[in-house]
């Protein structure tokens, strides 16, 4: 097994060739101590249902630690002494959960600042409609204006490219320190982003945000989690604690009258004890830190997710609908042969391939002038009175328009086919056994011709991404789809598939074939996730339930998407997608562990306290004292929390199961372990606290 | 939520709390009445407090269940 899959069964891989942005850790645990503290605000432990509770408990054991008979008469021994303890580890269970949380927020604070840092009030350049130029802040320009920025200026705001053509640094954001090229009228190149700077020449962008509602600003809400909402899952969580707080209150509130009707009272401070070690409050106390932590995992890959749902989502995705190019294949196809048809020669293929390629800029187009230059053609037309035609979806074509009348195309076989019909050619036969041949590697055919006659076939290569195939075996393991669209032909997209391992694609589509893809799937109940970068992606990145957009891509993508990916790497949806599995696995774990950890503590500590009332016998594990026995208990609940802390923010081991594969192993490892690790631990605990004399 | 919160610290929890210290003013002395003598004035306030509390406790986890997205 190569080590790219290795990586991916112990945690998500990150792209090698990739910095990420510096974010600063540094007084991040000091910072969480305080915020430790400051939580303990009732306002914000209210939010918690859990935790207030041990928040209340805690107020009512120091009330009883200051006069132990507040409630009547009490019967323990040293009383002030054991209230006291109870109150004090009680708090400390308050602080760690809060640390915890404190800990999760702060990561993304830091996060944050990184980003304030990029961001500052600067002059810029703002041009009037009469073409003059004033001076003003950055604060003030609003949607619409235009501005000119020149090389070394930081650009004021968000915008798109109207003119000019210049090189921009977006390490600020992307922590990719190679320049990018900007320039207008294209889908990817043409949006630029405030807090960037430009290297060389100068642009005139149109201001598309207000202040305070740019992509930085947004990012910085989004990190901080001011707009942090709870999540469906994280909403049903609460539930579920809930309810099981309500049933324990209820049961320990009651419990006081049959205590005492069992001749064996127990004081207020035990009960209180005894609730908040049979609450869920290892998971209550995680819970908000396992949903910062996700989305604080995404963040560090170099995506930003506008919400907690958007992260949760990727873990529940049963669909992901990849791009051909540049996901499951290197992006850049080369020319690698000319097969001329028709009885032409291949220096004439290579002659009109050559001035069908001589305006096209994509990397295709460079191979072809390439390859022809090296089959000996030559440019012999004069480039300024040639006309080139650039390649759209609708055409499927590209080509040149020489002066004579003469129209050189090269394209997809069926678009160039019926471009010579329009123009009363005819189609040699031998073009469709050429076109198969091609396909059946696995490349992509494009159709030469000039006029109404057809000189051959290019063999574009297509190189699948190594590891690719090993990547789409552990997606279909957890039990998800992978569809890949590709505008080539049938048979090049089954060859394709075949060798990657897709589970289905959608041959010739058009990027409006996205849309009608996601809704099929979502129709069947499916959960989708696509990445896309143009404008014309936007739909479709609105209609999935994971939108991923390129940071390349239009504004409209990138508004459209619930999740931007900075270093604009398609092939990092399936690394997001383990992201939210991993996030739903962690809480899924901590959920069974806290739960079974309840139960043990139930069994481990009622024999001890109601001793008095017969059952003593069932102490199975011999704790020396009832007093013991409820600290015991109450230290290892307090201490789970700062336990786990590290499980809950870098998530547990992640494993390409299926979901009841992945059941069996958290109920095993989680469920058994929840309840075992209890009982020895607070027999522990028991024998030292009674050695030190503490009860 | 926000709003919320912020409403119910301001204008409800000062009524609530002077409801409260009323109505366990009021209950008390029952209280005191079917415990004999084993209790003291002060005890049987405490015990009528923190039985208020555990009632409102159990109110405040119905809201969080039945209206969850509040929290």
């Amino acid at each position: 097994m190569n080590s790219q899959i290795t990586t991916l069964q112990s945690e998500p891989p990150r792209s090698p060739d990739r910095k990420g942005r510096q974010v600063s850790t540094k007084g991040l645990y000091q910072r969480a101590v305080k915020q430790a503290f400051l939580k303990l605000d009732p306002r914000v432990q209210l939010r918690n249902p859990v935790m207030f509770l041990v928040w209340i408990g805690t107020i009512v054991t120091a009330l009883v630690t200051v006069n132990p008979n507040l409630f009547g008469n009490a019967t323990d021994k040293n009383p002030m002494v054991f209230n006291g303890l109870i109150t004090l580890i009680l708090l400390f269970t308050l602080l760690f959960a809060n640390f915890a949380e404190a800990v999760a927020e702060g990561r993304g604070k830091a996060q944050a600042d990184s980003l304030r840092a990029t961001k500052s009030d600067s002059i810029a350049r703002k041009l009037s409609p009469n073409g003059s130029i004033q001076e003003v802040s950055s604060t003030a320009l609003r949607k619409g204006d235009l501005i000119k920025v020149i090389a070394g200026d930081v650009i004021p705001a968000d915008g798109e490219v109207t003119e000019g053509l210049a090189s921009v640094d977006e390490s600020a954001i992307t922590g990719e320190s190679a320049p990018v090229l900007k320039q207008p009228g294209t889908d990817i190149a043409s949006s630029v982003t405030g807090g960037t700077r430009i290297l060389s020449d100068e642009l005139v962008i149109r201001v598309t945000a207000d202040p305070g509602k740019g992509f930085i600003d947004r990012m910085i809400a989004l990190v901080e989690g001011a707009e942090r909402s709870k999540t469906p899952n994280e909403i049903a969580l609460t539930v579920l604690l809930a309810v099981l707080t309500q049933v324990f209150l209820i049961v320990i509130a009651t419990l006081l009258p049959i205590a005492q009707y069992a001749q064996s009272p127990v004081s207020v401070a035990v009960l209180i004890a005894l609730l908040v070690a049979l609450i869920p409050t290892t998971i209550g106390g995680l819970l908000s830190a396992i949903g910062i932590a996700g989305m604080d995992r995404v963040a560090q890959f170099n995506v930003i997710a506008t919400s907690g749902r958007a992260v949760e989502a990727c873990g529940d995705i049963s669909t992901l609908i990849l791009d051909k190019t540049g996901t499951i294949t290197l992006g850049n196809r080369l020319a690698e042969e000319f097969i001329p048809v028709n009885g032409h020669s291949l220096k004439e293929l290579a002659q009109v391939a050559l001035n069908a390629s001589i305006f096209d800029e994509t990397p295709e187009g460079k191979s072809i002038v390439i390859l022809a230059e090296k089959l000996g053609a030559s440019l012999t037309i004069d480039r300024s009175v040639a006309i080139g035609l650039e390649f759209s979806a609708r055409t499927r074509m590209s080509g040149t328009d020489l002066p004579n009348n003469i129209e050189v195309r090269k394209g997809a076989v069926d678009a160039v086919k019926g471009f010579v019909r329009s123009r009363s050619g005819k189609i040699p036969d031998e073009l469709d056994t050429q076109y198969e041949s091609v396909s059946r590697l696995g490349g992509t055919p494009l159709a030469v011709c000039q006029n109404n006659d057809i000189y051959g076939v290019i063999y574009l290569k297509d190189i699948i991404k190594p590891g690719i195939k090993e990547r789409f075996d552990q997606l279909r393991r957890m039990g998800i789809r992978t569809v890949m669209l590709t505008g080539d032909n049938r048979i090049t997209a089954s060859v394709i598939a075949a060798e990657a391992g897709v589970d289905d694609f959608v041959a010739e589509a058009t990027p409006e074939d996205k849309i009608e893809v996601i809704r099929a799937e979502q129709a069947k109940g499916k959960l989708v996730a696509m990445t896309g970068d143009g404008t014309n992606d936007a739909p479709a990145l609105a209609q999935a339930n994971v939108g991923v957009a390129m940071n390349s891509g239009t504004q409209a993508a990138k508004e459209a998407a619930n999740m931007v990916d900075l270093d604009s790497d398609p092939t990092k949806l399936i690394d997001i997608v383990t992201i939210g599995k991993q996030l739903l696995i962690t809480r899924g774990a901590l959920t069974t562990f806290s739960i079974a950890n309840d139960i043990a503590k139930y069994f481990a500590i009622i024999p001890a306290i109601f001793a008095g009332a017969g059952i003593g016998q069932l102490n199975v594990m011999g704790l020396a004292s009832m007093q013991s026995a409820v600290l015991s208990a109450l230290i290892y609940n307090a201490l789970i929390i700062p336990a786990l802390i590290p499980l809950a923010l870098k998530g547990v081991k992640f494993r390409p199961l299926t979901a009841n594969q992945l059941l069996s192993r958290n109920i095993l490892v989680y469920g058994l372990g929840g309840v075992v690790a209890p009982f020895i631990a607070i027999k522990i605990i028991d024998i030292a606290v009674t050695a030190v004399g503490l009860a | 939520m926000q709003e919320t919160l912020s409403r119910f610290w301001q204008k409800r929890l000062p009524r609530a709390l002077l409801l409260s210290l009323l109505m366990a003013v009021t209950i008390a002395p029952a209280v005191q009445a079917a415990t004999g003598i084993s209790l003291d004035r002060g005890q049987t306030f405490a015990i009528v407090l923190l039985g208020m509390t555990t009632l409102a406790l159990s109110i405040y986890l119905f809201v969080v269940i039945f209206q969850p997205e509040r929290f």
